[in-house]
């Protein structure tokens, strides 16, 4: 099986709120405000392929889109031991929205020839749109299976993939034909391992394969197109949503007596 | 025989004495070959350097090995450990007399001398060995302790001298008895055995007892010596090798440095990847059990026992002959559950009368699991995850490195020209709500003091010291040198900061890695501010305070004094200490990484010293580090809710002390 | 409802009609209530919708909406319709945003707000090609009011194939005791402050009082004190209860966006500082430990 796992690089989305700006265009992050870590579903995805090849064999080739600063993101895949990784350098000035990530992803699959799997992660920790799967099952022509948390092979179904997929009630067990497209979200099972210091250091010294937008042969013109499609127009940082209002009371004993009949009229009145 | 130079003979009614001479041989090459299995084995090993300074070591070698100062920590065993060590040294040098004497031919046992020594001193030493002995039998038969390894070979080491002295003062006793001899006095204790003697035996019986005897003590002697080197009964040698080759740096520098360039195995996996230093420590170790007993995982009921560490692997060492098998999770003792569980408080090295390395084998075992396996507790991973994407363990923190510096002018290094002493605050100091208030109490002592300080602000990184200790070096060494060259940068000489782990690091670990920086802790540093009269505390507080050494500080760094002048100066009623202080410092349970664990609720180290502290009765417990600071709150919180009628107690960093005095708003109780 | 009530404001901003759009089986009763709502409702019908695949259900609504030709087509926020957003939007050639908070119209564009970058950003876009294919998120919308029922009920024909691509061999239904947290009305939340797994046995007795579910924070759920499926926040749960009772949690960003469409959010921390406080109706600083015990008696007491 030829797995194709793609990787994002976001902001960290667990830095201090009180260090989070608006870049000067005002319509991205500031990416200088905090360090930039692999978005977490995609580490989930990348740990769903590790764990799926350590059972029924195969490769894993990593692919990211973005600026050279994604290799970091890349170097740790290959630490985990993957086959190989494929930078895809976004040299436009903007920020390229699903659909376009989709078309690049999309151009570099079929230089790389096929894959059996290609995995992303549900949605990213910055803008979290949650589209690039789906727009890159249509781009492929392929069908998408969503929300998936664990992935196997049964020996007697070839040319199938058994999936787990959470649902809004519970999950589901789906039967699918390879090539797919899977998009991967968390459960206790697919946590990131960490990797083994040696295939860190080992790690730095990969190749890597890096591709510019041209050499992928994306159309200039498609990219201006699906850019244009949305358009973020401002992005602000909102002001506290609301006003606290502090029980206050001469003994604790009081302020607690506040706060229950508080609750309590909520309560009865949900 | 009035008149005569006073002497006795060396073998009197004994004969065949070549037999003897004979057995020797064989005793001898057994001995040797159980010495020589130990030195081939401690070959094994990768080499180290221990071979420096010579004239410290030998001194560092007179105070443990003759004085024997850490064996008298424990008065009871050091005290009969002394007499079986002095008796044995004056029956050895005895007998080296005898030797040189018959075998020779000088006559030196004679005169004044033979009275002297030969005669009183050896009678006297002989007879104390005999009380020790007894001691140490009735301490390990009578009152059984977890702390001793209760083998055979304990026993039968004991019963062996035991039969050994006592059979040679038979010996002198019917000599001096037979021979009528009239410097028999000179020995007392022979002598009361020949009055004893003469009252119901023969000479001719006291004779032929006598050769017997004699025989039967040559041979026992003759066993014990061929069989000393296979028993724990090896350390005299072990022991004297181990201490000169002891380190001679504090327990806080004693991790070994990787060569990422160079290095085939992260970490220790077998005994192949120990040095042979590490090998010779398995050899001296005694079974002693002091490490064990000071160990604060294992006083908590946690697998963890440094003396299993050592002695597991000592079995390994002499049980299977490849050196290249695993190690760990050989045994329980050698488990990750174990090796998981350690601060990396040292108490356990700073126990070892021999100078063993217990903590430091820990961490190259736990290299091993982090690095080259890369498996260690969760919540751990999630530490050293945040390490490597942000500079700092706490994962999920809204805090930046700015915050606590809200509403006061603190000077960015960046912002300004030149400083003399830059504050490095650390994760803690600045990240952790608790210790941000005692990050600022320090800001504000040195603005109010006048010092030309600055902090690094967003471009401090955590120094290392948790990922160390975690055992991944690796993350360890490249936020060391992401420090180091923002340092050297902005040419700091004088670094001050409230965390001893981070003064640990800098201080001891940063050298061998090209970073060297003048570090005061800041009780020292701010000691130094009140001795200078530019900070005038007013004791006002009635606080009754109680200082809790921070292990890198105290045990680890030998930092005391300061920290309790501090104390001393801040409040009125004197201070009192834990019956676990100083060097006996009792961990708060937050070193090594521990503190980013979950430990089970029944196993916190932190409340085993929080109920130490409540037992002093103290209204505050001042603490110096930022580790101590959040596990003995959290360990008093929780001893307190279990018994509400326990007394309150606050937990306050020193400096907070201080400042509370110096702006005249005494602490309250 | 919500979905209901932003098409009907948005049709009125465009001008144009408001079109309810049920696929798959229906009844009359759901006609009748969709249809209180919109100007027209049309209805895709065909045994293969019976049960939803993906795969089929995207080429229903592919095929109606070439049919119809919309200018704009809203979501809810469920996980199937989560998916077919973007898919539709490629396969109609528009543009496609989730998770839109407010909508508005105008000409050609639809201009939506969303909250970004884990709820500390909210950006404002506007999406330019038609059709604008749109999830919202349903709850935080004000719900459709009701207007002359429409008799306008339209059936669009398609033609769909059996698709084998994706067949589903299971299906799991969770919590048939409990109701699911998403849907509780009331919440009794613990995070790191807790300390440990212990203090959740009083919250929970807290929450039997108040006929509340237990949730935690990522830091409690993490450290293994609570079931990971407790968790609430941008990688867990997101809720919307009438009342979120945050307990020892100091309101990191992530946990903020799983609380977001909360009602009422009230909460316990010993730090005045804690970003939960920015977030809150009202609030105590106290120690949990002080509370807690107290508080479970005082409203048994009061609710008895």
């Amino acid at each position: 099986m030829n797995i194709l796992v793609c990787l994002k690089q976001i902001l960290d989305p667990e830095m201090p709120s009180r260090d989070f700006r608006i870049d000067p265009a005002g319509c991205d992050a500031d990416r200088q405000a905090a360090g930039l870590v692999m978005n977490i579903f995609c580490a989930n995805a990348l740990e769903t392929a590790l764990q799926f090849r350590e059972k029924h064999g195969g490769k894993i080739t990593v692919i990211t889109v973005g600026a050279s600063s994604a290799e970091e993101i890349l170097r740790k895949a290959l630490a985990l031991r993957v086959d190989s990784a494929v930078l895809v350098k976004n040299d436009h000035s903007q920020r390229l929205n699903p659909w376009c990530v989709a078309r690049v992803l999309a151009a570099a699959v079929r230089k790389l020839g096929d894959f059996d799997l290609v995995l992303t992660g549900r949605e990213s920790g910055d803008w979290g749109d949650g589209q690039t799967g789906g727009f890159l099952a249509e781009e492929l022509g392929r069908p998408c299976v969503s929300m998936v948390d664990e992935m196997k092979l049964e020996a007697s179904k070839p040319g199938l993939v058994q999936l787990k997929r959470q649902t809004d009630q519970g999950w589901e067990a789906i039967e699918a034909k390879t090539p797919t497209v899977i998009t991967v979200t968390n459960n206790e099972h697919n946590v990131p391992r960490i990797a083994k210091t040696r295939d860190v250091m080992q790690a730095f010294r990969q190749p890597l394969t890096t591709w510019s937008l041209a050499e992928l042969g994306v159309e200039p013109q498609s990219i201006a197109d699906d850019l244009a499609s949305t358009q973020v127009v401002e992005l602000t940082i909102p002001k506290k949503q609301s006003h606290c209002e502090f029980v206050t009371g001469e003994s604790l004993e009081e302020r607690i007596s506040k706060l229950a009949q508080r609750i309590v009229s909520i309560v009865q009145s949900a | 025989m009035n008149g005569e130079l006073p002497t006795r003979e060396v073998f009197w009614n004994v004969t065949h004495v070549w037999v003897m001479y004979v057995l020797l041989v064989p005793t001898m090459l057994v001995a040797g070959y159980g010495i020589y299995r130990r030195f081939r084995m401690w070959n094994r090993g990768r080499p180290e350097q221990r071979f420096d300074q010579p004239w410290v070591r030998l001194q560092f070698l007179f105070r443990h090995a003759v004085v024997q100062q850490a064996t008298w920590k424990k008065r009871f065993a050091g005290f009969f450990h002394a007499l079986i060590f002095w008796g044995m040294i004056i029956l050895t040098v005895a007998t080296t007399v005898v030797f040189i004497h018959q075998d020779f031919g000088l006559p030196i046992m004679q005169g004044q001398f033979y009275l002297w020594f030969q005669s009183l001193t050896v009678d006297i030493f002989g007879a104390l060995a005999i009380f020790g002995v007894s001691l140490a039998a009735a301490r390990r038969w009578t009152r059984p302790s977890t702390q001793l390894v209760h083998s055979w070979e304990a026993s039968w080491i004991l019963i062996l001298m035991l039969v050994i002295l006592v059979s040679g003062f038979l010996l002198e006793g019917w000599r001096i008895a037979a021979t009528k001899d009239p410097w028999g006095m000179w020995s007392p204790f022979g002598y009361l055995i020949a009055m004893a003697s003469n009252a119901w035996m023969s000479v001719p019986a006291m004779q032929w007892a006598h050769v017997v005897t004699w025989w039967f003590h040559m041979g026992l002697v003759f066993g014990f010596l061929a069989w000393a080197p296979y028993t724990k009964l090896l350390h005299p040698l072990t022991a004297v090798l181990n201490l000169y080759t002891a380190p001679l740096t504090p327990i806080g520098s004693s991790l070994k440095r990787i060569d990422f360039d160079k290095e085939e195995s992260l970490g220790v996996n077998a005994l192949s990847n120990f040095t042979w230093k590490d090998l010779l420590d398995l050899d001296a170790c005694t079974e002693c059990g002091r490490c064990t007993a000071v160990c604060p995982a294992n006083a908590v009921g946690k697998l963890l026992s440094p003396r299993d560490v050592i002695l597991d692997l000592r079995h390994l060492s002499r049980t299977q002959d490849d050196f290249t098998k695993p190690i760990i999770d050989a045994t329980p003792a050698l488990s990750p559950e174990a090796l998981w569980a350690c601060t990396t408080c040292g108490a356990c090295v700073e126990s070892c009368p021999v100078s063993i390395a217990q903590m430091p084998k820990i961490v190259d075992m736990r290299r091993h699991l982090a690095m080259e396996e890369a498996v260690m507790p969760d919540t751990m991973e999630k530490a050293l995850g945040s390490l490597e994407a942000r500079g700092h363990p706490y994962a999920g923190t809204q805090f930046s490195r700015l915050d606590w510096m809200k509403g006061l002018n603190v000077p960015q290094r960046a912002d300004i020209q030149e400083c003399d002493v830059l504050l490095w605050v650390g994760c803690g100091g600045a990240l952790v709500e608790r210790n941000q208030r005692v990050t600022r109490a320090m800001a504000q002592l040195l603005e109010k003091a006048g010092v030309n300080y600055a902090v690094l602000g967003r471009e401090e990184r955590c120094t290392g010291d948790p990922a160390r200790r975690m055992g991944n070096e690796f993350l360890f060494q490249n936020l060391a040198r992401e420090n180091i060259a923002t340092l050297q940068r902005y040419q700091v000489k004088t670094v001050v900061t409230a965390c001893p782990h981070c003064f640990n690091t800098i201080r001891n670990e940063y050298p061998e890695l090209g970073g060297n920086f003048e570090v005061l802790h800041h009780s020292q540093f701010l000691e130094r501010l009140v001795s200078e009269g530019k900070l005038s505390p007013n004791a006002q507080s009635e606080a009754k305070v109680t200082f809790h050494d921070p292990c890198y500080l105290g045990r680890q760094n030998k930092i005391f004094d300061a920290p309790r002048q501090l104390v001393q100066i801040s409040v009125r009623p004197p201070s009192v200490e834990m019956e676990k202080s100083r060097e006996k410092s009792f961990c708060c349970g937050g070193g090594g990484g521990m503190s980013f664990v979950d430990e089970p609720a029944n196993q916190r180290v932190n409340q085993e010293r929080a109920r130490q502290v409540l037992e002093t009765g103290a209204d505050v417990v001042a603490v110096g580090c930022p580790f101590c600071m959040t596990m003995l709150e959290d360990g008093v919180n929780a001893v307190r809710a279990a018994d509400p009628s326990t007394r309150p107690t606050q937990v306050l960093d020193v400096a907070e002390l201080l400042w509370d005095s110096v702006r005249n708003e005494p602490t309250t109780v | 409802m919500g979905v209901l009530g932003a098409g009907q404001r948005l049709s009125r901003d465009l001008a144009g009609g408001h079109v309810g759009l049920i696929v798959g089986p229906t009844s009359d009763a759901l006609i009748g209530e969709v249809a209180t709502f919109a100007d027209k409702i049309v209805v895709i019908e065909h045994p293969l919708l019976d049960t939803y695949q993906s795969e089929t259900t995207l080429t229903a609504l592919t095929q109606a909406c070439k049919h119809l030709n919309p200018h704009t087509v809203l979501f809810g926020n469920d996980l199937p319709c989560q998916e077919l957003v973007p898919r539709l939007a490629h396969r109609l050639g528009g543009s496609a945003a989730g998770d839109a908070l407010s909508l508005k119209g105008q000409n050609e564009t639809v201009r939506i707000t969303r909250s970004v970058y884990g709820g500390k950003a909210q950006a404002t876009i506007d999406l330019h090609r038609s059709p604008a294919i749109i999830w919202v998120r349903a709850r935080a919308q004000e719900p459709a009011q009701a207007q002359a029922s429409s008799k306008d009920i339209i059936r669009v024909p398609v033609s769909l194939e059996q698709n084998t691509s994706i067949q589903l061999m299971d299906r799991h239904t969770e919590m048939q005791g409990a109701a699911r947290l998403e849907d509780a009305r009331v919440i009794v939340s613990g995070g790191r402050g807790l300390g440990g797994p212990e203090p959740f046995t009083q919250l929970q007795s807290l929450a039997n009082v108040v006929g509340g579910q237990m949730a935690a924070s990522r830091a409690a759920c993490d450290a293994g004190w609570v079931p990971a499926d407790w968790q609430v926040g941008q990688t867990g749960k997101k809720v919307s209860p009438q009342l979120y009772l945050a307990i020892a949690i100091s309101g990191a960003s992530q946990h903020i966006m799983g609380i977001a469409d909360a009602k009422t959010i009230a909460a316990i921390n010993v730090d005045p500082e804690a970003p939960i406080f920015q977030h809150c109706q009202f609030g105590l600083v106290e120690d949990y430990r002080k509370v807690v015990g107290p508080l479970t008696e005082k409203l048994s007491e009061l609710l008895a």
